[in-house]
């Protein structure tokens, strides 16, 4: 070590020396761990170790004053905890006016409440004599039971007596001292004061914090600009729009309706219809597609799901790769897979790392069980002027019902949950071969916004058919969930 | 005018007593539209074999804009799975329920969701943050973000502020 690397001082033993670095460093005299690197002119610890001049520091003149109100507190304490029943003493209050760069502060410390509950939690360690210096204070045990009458006619009640630390005490010394921006020295709520935390809620709390800050998955809204220009028309007597289904409420678009506004039809860019009062509340907390997420505005980056070789559409029942990282959430699973259901009737061009996807989770979930998906299948068909006439089946009347539908798409329930069973399915697995999709379409804008609509888009979901998604899963569930 | 929410609970309701539920998973109790209760059991072979659990459903006057709040039910002897996305409290993570809810799902949906979730569950064990969130969840589970760390395949807990 160089001879002119700063020395170190050492707040326990207040020697100046040069460390222990084992590997943090440690008082080479007492072996405290306690040091300071004095490095700092403008900050000697020498002078903050130093009681006599501490009215040096800050202009801050009432510590001397305060830890010993604190220690005669500490003392009444355990005389408190000697007896046990005896009502908690209520010694005078200790009033300290603080001034320091930011202006005066007036702090309070004793007084009735301050002392309450001190009996049966009394728990303190032997006062030391004298006025402990801050080292001291802050290598001593919980200061339980102490309260700080600040900041509120509770007082010290709400206060964590257990978790009150040598590092509570230390800040109150900053907040004294005029580097606290605490505006009362009471107990904070949840536990945290500046830096520091008193309980495990607090702590949890702060890594939420963290957590929450650095989460990139929470929905962007579209703007309101984005959703102005999106296209609406009025339906009117013939149009196609009538055969078809709104995916927010799962009615069928209708011309006599109480609400005028929802004979107002919004179509997103990846042209699936909504009634307009279905979808904007959406959009103003999701600025997607509800059916196939489309993005109006860009949204936060999921989790890519990795590629899952050898999975594919023709109800491969292998379990997925172990070292197949599973996406980030169920519906992008989901939609992943509605997406490779689409993508076997219209092969697309590679697709990044992901290969070919079992088929038809999403879409299973989606339109097995509302129909919307049917709709929408035609509303894309509609788009690319390539498809059968649209057929609706959620009607006014409720029931889910398709007595008629387009023969292209087989009716089932689903082909991922068809196939995902064990042998107590009544139905047959899903098809082996890729479901027909009669036209071809155009480039999704992005891999989760590819595929509206699915091969099998019927709502129609007898029992028997809903019966078979006990066993495994289609693939990306174990992916998901493993 | 019914609400949305209604009018949307209402149609689903009428589905799902003229097809019934999928196998495994029973309606238990709808008096309202505020809140549901559903069994569900995993069919076939898997580790919660014979094992029904109950499932809450809480809809607020946003649905389906807002997603439900599910969880299982762990009160009058009830318990929820063991499943590493099923906190012992009830609370589900599953990320179809929070941040990638979409309104074209449905109270069915979800529960063919959760049940498949369940079915493929290799090792019946806690989430490894299971007593942290416990001990601070708050009641509501929609109030918990819950965040997926893709490398680590860990789901982790986060409180809502209010």
């Amino acid at each position: 070590m160089s001879s002119r690397e700063p020395l170190w001082f050492c707040h326990e033993c207040h020697a100046e020396m040069r460390p222990l670095m084992v590997p943090d460093p440690v008082c080479a005299s007492c072996h405290g761990s306690f040091v300071e690197k004095m490095e700092n002119a403008a900050d000697d610890p020498r002078q903050f170790a130093a009681g006599d001049d501490i009215g040096d520091l800050g202009g801050a003149p009432g510590v001397d004053a305060l830890l010993l109100t604190l220690q005669s507190l500490m003392d009444r304490g355990m005389e408190g905890r000697n007896s046990p029943n005896q009502r908690p003493p209520t010694g005078p209050s200790v009033t300290f006016e603080v001034r320091s760069p930011n202006g005066s502060r007036t702090v309070r410390f004793g007084g009735a409440n301050t002392l309450g509950g001190r009996n049966h939690d009394g728990s303190g360690p032997a006062s030391p004599d004298g006025v402990p210096n801050m080292s001291t204070f802050i290598r001593m045990p919980p200061l339980n039971p102490f309260g700080i009458p600040l900041g509120g006619p509770s007082g010290g009640a709400g206060v964590d007596r257990q978790n009150i630390s040598g590092a509570l005490m230390a800040q109150y010394l900053m907040a004294l001292l005029g580097h606290n921006d605490t505006a009362t020295l009471g107990m904070p709520e949840n536990g945290r004061m500046g830096d520091y935390v008193f309980n495990q809620e607090a702590l949890d709390q702060i890594i939420s914090q963290i957590m929450e800050n650095s989460n990139a998955h929470r929905p962007v809204p579209a703007t309101e600009e984005v959703i102005a220009k999106l296209p609406r028309e009025v339906l009117m007597e013939g149009s196609e729009r009538l055969e078809q289904d709104c995916a927010v409420c799962k009615e069928q678009f209708k011309l006599d309706t109480e609400d005028p506004d929802e004979q107002i039809v919004v179509t997103l860019p990846c042209k699936h219809p909504f009634h307009q009062p279905c979808i904007l509340p959406w959009l103003s907390s999701s600025g997607t597609c509800p059916v196939c997420r489309f993005q109006l505005v860009p949204q936060p980056e999921q989790h890519a799901p990795p590629g899952r070789p050898g999975a594919d559409n023709g109800g491969s029942r292998s379990p997925p790769s172990p070292n197949a990282g599973p996406p980030s959430s169920l519906r992008e699973q989901a939609m992943s897979t509605g997406a490779g259901a689409g993508r076997n009737g219209a092969p697309a061009p590679g697709n990044g790392n992901r290969g070919p996807e079992p088929g038809g989770l999403f879409h299973s979930l989606f339109s097995g069980l509302s129909g919307f998906a049917h709709g929408s299948h035609n509303n894309h068909a509609a788009s690319n002027s390539n498809n059968t006439p649209s057929t609706s089946h959620n009607g006014g009347s409720g029931s889910s019902s398709s007595p008629n539908h387009d023969p292209s798409h087989p009716r089932s329930w689903s082909p991922s949950w068809g196939g995902t069973s064990g042998g107590s399915r009544p139905r047959s697995p899903r098809p082996t071969s890729p479901q027909p999709i009669p036209q071809q379409r155009s480039p999704p804008p992005r891999r989760s916004s590819s595929d509206p609509a699915s091969p099998n888009s019927h709502s129609t979901s007898p029992r028997g058919r809903r019966s078979g998604n006990s066993n495994n899963l289609p693939g990306g569930w174990a992916d998901e969930l493993d | 005018m019914a609400s949305i929410s209604s009018r949307r609970l209402a149609k689903e309701l009428r589905e799902i007593q003229s097809e019934g539920c999928p196998v495994g998973i029973s309606l238990l109790e709808a008096n309202d539209f505020a809140k549901w209760l559903f069994t569900i059991e995993v069919m076939g072979d898997s580790v919660y074999q014979g094992e029904v659990y109950t499932l809450q459903f809480r809809f607020d006057s946003h649905y389906p804009i807002s997603s439900p709040a599910v969880q299982f039910v762990v009160t009058d002897g009830k318990e929820a799975p063991i499943h590493p996305h099923v906190y012992s409290n009830g609370h589900i993570c599953a990320s179809i329920l929070g941040n990638e809810w979409s309104p074209v799902l449905s109270v069915i949906a979800v529960c063919v969701t959760l049940q498949s979730m369940l079915a493929s569950c290799k090792k019946k064990e806690r989430p490894t943050d299971n007593d942290r969130y416990v001990r601070n969840a708050p009641e509501n589970p929609k109030k918990t973000l819950f965040h997926y760390d893709g490398e680590h395949y860990n789901f982790k807990s986060t409180y809502l502020q209010d």
